[in-house]
């Protein structure tokens, strides 16, 4: 097939970006979970027969957006592709070939046309319930962290595998919301391979290989100039983290050499008998993440920007754990990995870099029985401040490198026992410097039931996040219940008025002041 | 429909040109003027238009039944941030809600990303104790006092206008209704807003964020409207003023000025009226395409009415990025708007593709074929070297194209590109219409919608250039393409209906509700509906009542409008139960094309539409030509080949012309461009319909 044109390329690629675009605003019309509706944790995408990324919706977080390929991938390794049929849809919430949680559901739909597998819809999404322990960090392995789905068919010629059905059903709190998002996922992955087939009808192409490879082939390169603007050289960062008992070691290598870049995660601290392990399919996907913002923001994301990223993360770490270790928490961990590449290449790219955030996501769950006898069990999430830049001040309280919003205070009084007091910011929070890092929030939460059950995701307790070039480290956050702090790596018991403080992290400052 | 008998006139202030048009029943007669929009002054423009055009038909003042006026000025001073200095005062503890905001970015990769400013300032935000919760129970009572204080710290630093906003006012608005009326009290000059009196809708971000745009615009809707009802009176005009709400609706000047935010979408709405007008009342179903210098918008509109929403974003930040602008919950019509534009500049992309927008060069400089230094390619250069647009006569003649301008610029990016000058030309057509279609496709296919059902309707400069191709792309089968914009655009409002939208939050289970419950809450705000319209000179005719819920499933987080039939209210909660539980279950399949599962209903809002009866109006009629029409011929490329057009005047084309593509058909301020799969007639209304193979 004679090589596409530029103007050719650019509106097939734009139907297939507008065809996962339109399948993500299907999901958050039609999902159950919060989480994809309102907090948009969930991504669709598009790839080529052999499960490499060619499309994805444009406001998707990036850690699903760097893992979905690859589980894609895996699933072909798992089943083969010549065994597929049209209209089957295949399923896993496996965490070392997903998103790195049992919570996700994956969705895969094969695009046929003429016959064979011209590539995949895929769709990956937080559920409302997964079964096992609600998100503790406490975990010691995957086995308690829920209802664990490998690579399987869920329908083939649309009818849907009962069995599996009837257990997944039976092993989660919420049978019919859980189920109803995976039917979601399978409208968005059916209308994505609609769209796909059109077309290729509309531009008469026989399949997606022409249009994917030309695209990698183009991302590529530009890529690789971009790397090879940036100085040669190994640049190193390590720091240290709240971790458990004792503080974790992160550490980075980035080698810049001949328009490539190699990042390795050695030195980082071992994998860990609770669930803050970060598979390395989510590693991998923070790192091609923070390179791209780095170096290439404004080409949508697809494979070939990320051939010339080479990454090695020690098998048995952290950011690279074996199975069945724990993972339910794993973005408290993956999310230092922009921080760290960051701190590495601040001398190579001082302009570019950002101080670190006062992130990761912070989150708390509670679950219990109102006062009216109702059960409940409900997710909030808090956001600190992003790290201050060469030119510019981080911003307030605002998700990142995830982007997930926090429930209005008036749905969270609702729809949990809960007396919120105020949410403010914490106005001497961002790290000092010439350029400050953006302020956290301080939130009060009273507790107006007993004997509820909290579950606390925190990071940058005990490290605040550092600045860079001088600049000075945002405060860290902490928890309190009642004013005394609380030790947030274990479940706590909240009765009737008790309050619940809240203040998450400043994001670092830059340079002296 | 209604007919009146008495003349109406029609005021339509765009960012360039202020429309007028006269409408006069009783003698058949039609007449518009445009003159330019007086930006010092937009007041000064209308009476001087309207003065000239009254003169022209010798229709005297005292004689016109209604004055209808549409109005981008609002939302202008929001995009430009040009509004009144306002203060916020919150519930004790929140006072940095509306800075915090969402705590999303709406751009994932821009690591220099800056969230939309609140309108409010952090020194004009204040607190004052006072809690109630979720369940309506009042934690710390309202402190009057301490109301006072702030809105005098507030004015003292220079507040022109207040917002409150308090937690839980959309279920229980005593406490804010207390504070606004004792500040009213005090300051009866001050504008002072209630969120709870602009939107009773759960979500204290989306609720105050919509309460200060309000605040922020409210000075000057204040001054704005009372002078022009007082200067239209001292025409000796003696008929009410009507304004058009974002919704397609009309309101009176008392309920402008006090919720002017309702009015920011005013313009678009009195385009996609026009456009319906325009089509004739036989189109049931259009799809409104208007393109301009910098933007598209398309707009569903089914037996005359355009689809609504009821929330949109204002002041868009980042270009057309969704969550870069400010939620405002009103209702309006449901519009895509594009980056896509006559002016919009063609590159060459970080990885060798073609881009097309959303940066524009506006008009100054403009595209490269205007010659006042714009180098840049442009859509309207793709156009003029296409053939599309004749470089003698483009604006009625006014603005000569500059063709080698526009070659060379284009010329240059093809070569960057390594294709040829004709196919970067079709490419950027090609491309920016593509962005259209991508759009409405999107848009279509979301409401369930078969393209195959509609009509185009191509207005502006742009609409009928791009029409075309646009239908060709989306399978539209038909394009109608009314007599240049303007000679009749503010006619379509002035076939608008009074239009009152009430909503307030239910936050219950369907099972925990009874049928007086629901049936006390529709009855409350169909009673506020209508007593906005009693009196008001609004209320001619029968009035007709709408009843909808926000709904979804228990668990679920988003939820959707859900229409209730227009049956008699039930007495029996079961009953009740039932009617609202199959409507939920019709809108539900509708749109998620399957049943809901087995769960409990949550119902989040109430809603009431009310509106009155929609005026008539004649169809529009063309004066036939005698002479037959001698066509020139050009060269034009279309779909990426080049062909021969016959080229047409439009005033030298008599009511049932016929012809086909490939052709032109040229008037002072657009071309319309058919291809081969394209045959036009010229209808009695002055309409070119395109029928497309």
């Amino acid at each position: 097939m004679p090589r596409l044109d530029p103007v050719t390329l650019e509106l097939v690629w734009t139907r297939l970006v507008s065809a996962v675009d339109e399948a993500a605003k299907a999901i958050v019309r039609t999902s159950f979970s919060t989480l994809s509706n309102e907090a948009n944790d969930f991504a669709c995408v598009l790839t080529d027969a052999e499960g490499r990324s060619l499309a994805q919706n444009t406001g998707s977080i990036p850690s699903f957006i760097g893992t979905l390929p690859g589980t894609v991938r895996a699933l072909r390794d798992a089943i083969p592709p010549a065994s597929m049929q049209p209209g089957d849809v295949y399923i896993t919430n496996n965490p070392w070939i997903g998103t790195g949680h049992l919570n996700d559901i994956s969705i895969v739909r094969p695009i046929f046309r003429e016959g064979r597998v011209a590539g995949y819809a895929a769709t990956t999404s937080h559920v409302p319930d997964i079964g096992g322990r609600i998100r503790s960090t406490e975990a010691r392995e995957l086995f308690e962290e829920g209802f664990h789905i490998p690579p399987m068919r869920l329908m083939r010629d649309g009818v849907v595998d009962q069995t599996l059905l009837t257990l997944l059903r039976t092993n989660v709190r919420t049978p019919d919301q859980t189920e109803g998002d995976v039917w979601a996922q399978v409208g968005a992955v059916s209308l994505i391979d609609d769209r796909v087939r059109r077309t290729m009808d509309s531009y008469r192409l026989d399949g997606l290989e022409a249009v994917a490879d030309e695209i990698f082939d183009r991302s590529e390169a530009e890529m690789r100039r971009r790397i090879a603007g940036v100085p040669d050289g190994c640049w190193r960062y390590v720091m240290q983290t709240d971790g458990l008992d004792a503080p974790f070691t992160f550490a980075v290598e980035v080698r810049i050499a001949g328009g490539e870049a190699h990042v390795d995660f050695t030195g980082t601290s071992p994998q860990q008998p609770r669930a803050v392990n970060c598979v390395f399919a989510y590693t991998r996907a923070m790192t091609v993440f923070t390179l791209k913002a780095l170096l290439l923001p404004e080409v949508p994301n697809n494979e070939g920007i990320f051939r010339a990223i080479h990454i090695h993360a020690p098998e048995g770490s952290i950011l690279n754990p074996r199975w069945p270790a724990a993972v339910g928490g794993r973005a408290a961990t993956g999310h230092y990995v922009p921080v760290l590449i960051f701190g590495a290449l601040a001398e190579a790219l001082p302009d570019k870099v950002r101080a670190a955030p006062g992130s990761p996501l912070w989150i708390m769950n509670i679950a219990g029985t109102d006062p009216a006898g109702r059960s409940f069990a409900n997710v909030f999430f808090f956001n600190g401040g992003t790290g201050a830049g060469a030119a510019q001040d981080g911003v307030d309280c605002i998700s990142w490198p995830s982007n997930i919003s926090a429930t209005p205070i008036e749905v969270a009084e609702r729809t949990a026992p809960v007396l919120i007091h105020h949410k403010r910011l914490r106005p001497e929070s961002g790290g000092a410097g010439h350029q400050r890092g953006g302020a956290g929030q301080e939130t009060v939460i009273e507790c107006e039931s007993d004997d509820v059950a909290a579950v606390f995701v925190t990071e940058r307790i005990r490290f605040g996040a550092p600045g860079l070039f001088g600049g000075g480290a945002g405060a860290p956050g902490a928890v309190l219940l009642d004013g005394v702090p609380a030790d947030t790596r274990r479940q706590q018991t909240l009765a009737k008025g008790t309050r619940v403080t809240i203040a998450t992290p400043g994001g670092g400052g830059f340079g002296g002041s | 429909m209604i007919a009146s008998s008495a003349p109406s006139l029609g005021i339509d202030i765009g960012g360039t040109f202020t429309d007028l048009v006269l409408h006069d029943p009783a003698g058949g007669r039609s007449a518009n003027i445009k003159v330019l929009t007086t930006h010092a002054d937009p007041v000064l423009g209308i009476l001087d238009g309207t003065r000239r055009l009254l003169a022209e038909v010798g229709v005297s003042p005292r004689e016109l039944g209604r004055v209808v006026h549409a109005t981008t000025l609002f939302t202008n001073a929001l995009i430009e941030r040009k509004g009144a200095v306002t203060a916020l005062i919150t519930t004790e503890g929140f006072r940095d809600l509306l800075h915090i905001g969402r705590e999303r970015r709406y751009e994932l990769y821009d690591l220099a990303l800056r969230p939309p400013a609140p309108l409010v300032p952090a020194h004009l935000r204040f607190e004052v104790p006072e809690r109630v919760k979720a369940d309506g129970t009042v934690l710390v009572p309202l402190d009057l006092a301490a109301t006072e204080a702030a809105a005098d710290a507030a004015l003292a630093a220079g507040a022109q206008s207040i917002a409150i906003l308090f937690l839980h006012s959309d279920l229980h608005p005593a406490h804010e209704q207390a504070a606004a009326a004792h500040l009213a009290a005090r300051h009866p000059r001050l504008p002072v807003t209630a969120s709870s009196s602009i939107v009773r809708e759960v979500r204290e971000f989306d609720r105050g964020s919509t309460a200060t745009a309000n605040a922020y615009v409210a000075p000057l809707a204040e001054r704005y409207l009372s002078r022009l009802a007082a200067e239209l009176g001292g025409l000796g005009i003696a008929a009410p003023l009507l304004l058009m709400l974002s919704n397609g609706g009309l309101t009176h000047v008392a309920e402008a000025r006090r919720a002017p935010v309702q009015l920011l979408e005013s313009g678009p709405a009195a385009g996609a009226l026009a456009s319906a007008f325009l089509a004739g009342p036989e189109e049931e179903r259009l799809l409104a395409f208007d393109l301009g210098g910098t933007t598209a918008k398309l707009c569903v509109v089914e037996h005359g009415e355009p689809e609504i929403v009821f929330g949109f974003e204002a002041a868009r930040q980042a270009r057309f990025i969704e969550s870069s602008g400010l939620p405002i919950r009103i209702s309006t019509v449901d519009l895509i708007e594009i980056g896509a534009g006559g002016g919009s500049i063609a590159r060459r992309d970080a990885i060798g593709l073609l881009k097309v927008g959303p940066d524009s060069a506006g008009s100054e400089p403009g595209p490269a074929s205007y010659g006042r230094g714009g180098t840049q390619p442009t859509v309207t250069d793709a156009n003029l070297l296409l053939g599309y647009l004749d470089p003698g006569s483009f604006a009625g003649g006014r603005l000569p194209l500059d063709r080698q301008a526009a070659s060379a610029a284009i010329r240059a990016l093809a070569e960057t590109l390594g294709i040829g000058e004709d196919a970067a030309a079709w490419g950027i057509h090609d491309i920016a219409t593509e962005a259209m279609a991508g759009a409405a496709r999107t848009h279509l296919a979301e409401r369930g919608r078969d393209p195959q059902g509609f009509t185009l309707v191509c207005t502006g400069g742009g609409g009928p250039v791009h029409g075309y191709h646009l239908a060709r792309k989306l399978g539209i089968p038909r394009m109608i393409v009314p007599p240049e914009a303007g000679v009749a655009s503010a006619l379509g409002m002035l076939a608008a209906p009074p239009r009152v939208d009430r909503v307030t939050s239910l936050s219950r289970r369907l099972d925990g509700c009874s049928a007086d419950f629901l049936g006390d809450a529709f009855a409350a705000l169909e009673a506020e509906a209508r007593s906005l319209l009693v009196g008001s000179g609004l209320e001619e005719g029968a009035l007709s009542v709408a009843r909808l819920l926000d709904a979804r499933c228990v668990g679920q987080g988003a939820h959707m409008p859900v229409p209730l039939p227009p049956t008699p209210w039930p007495e029996q909660d079961e009953a009740v139960h039932a009617l609202i539980g199959d409507a939920f279950r019709t809108a539900y399949a509708a749109r998620y094309s399957r049943p809901p599962p087995q769960v409990p209903i949550d119902l989040v809002h109430a809603r009431v539409v009310l509106r009155g009866a929609a005026h008539g109006l004649p169809p529009q009629s063309v004066a036939s030509a005698v002479a037959p029409p001698v066509a020139r011929r050009r060269r034009i490329v279309v779909d990426g080949v080049a062909a021969e057009a016959a080229v047409h005047r439009r005033s030298a084309l008599p009511a049932g012309f016929t012809g086909h593509g490939p052709a032109l058909v040229e008037e002072a301020g657009s071309t319309l461009v058919i291809g081969p799969a394209g045959r036009f007639s010229v209808l009695a209304s002055g309409n070119i319909l395109v029928e497309l193979d």
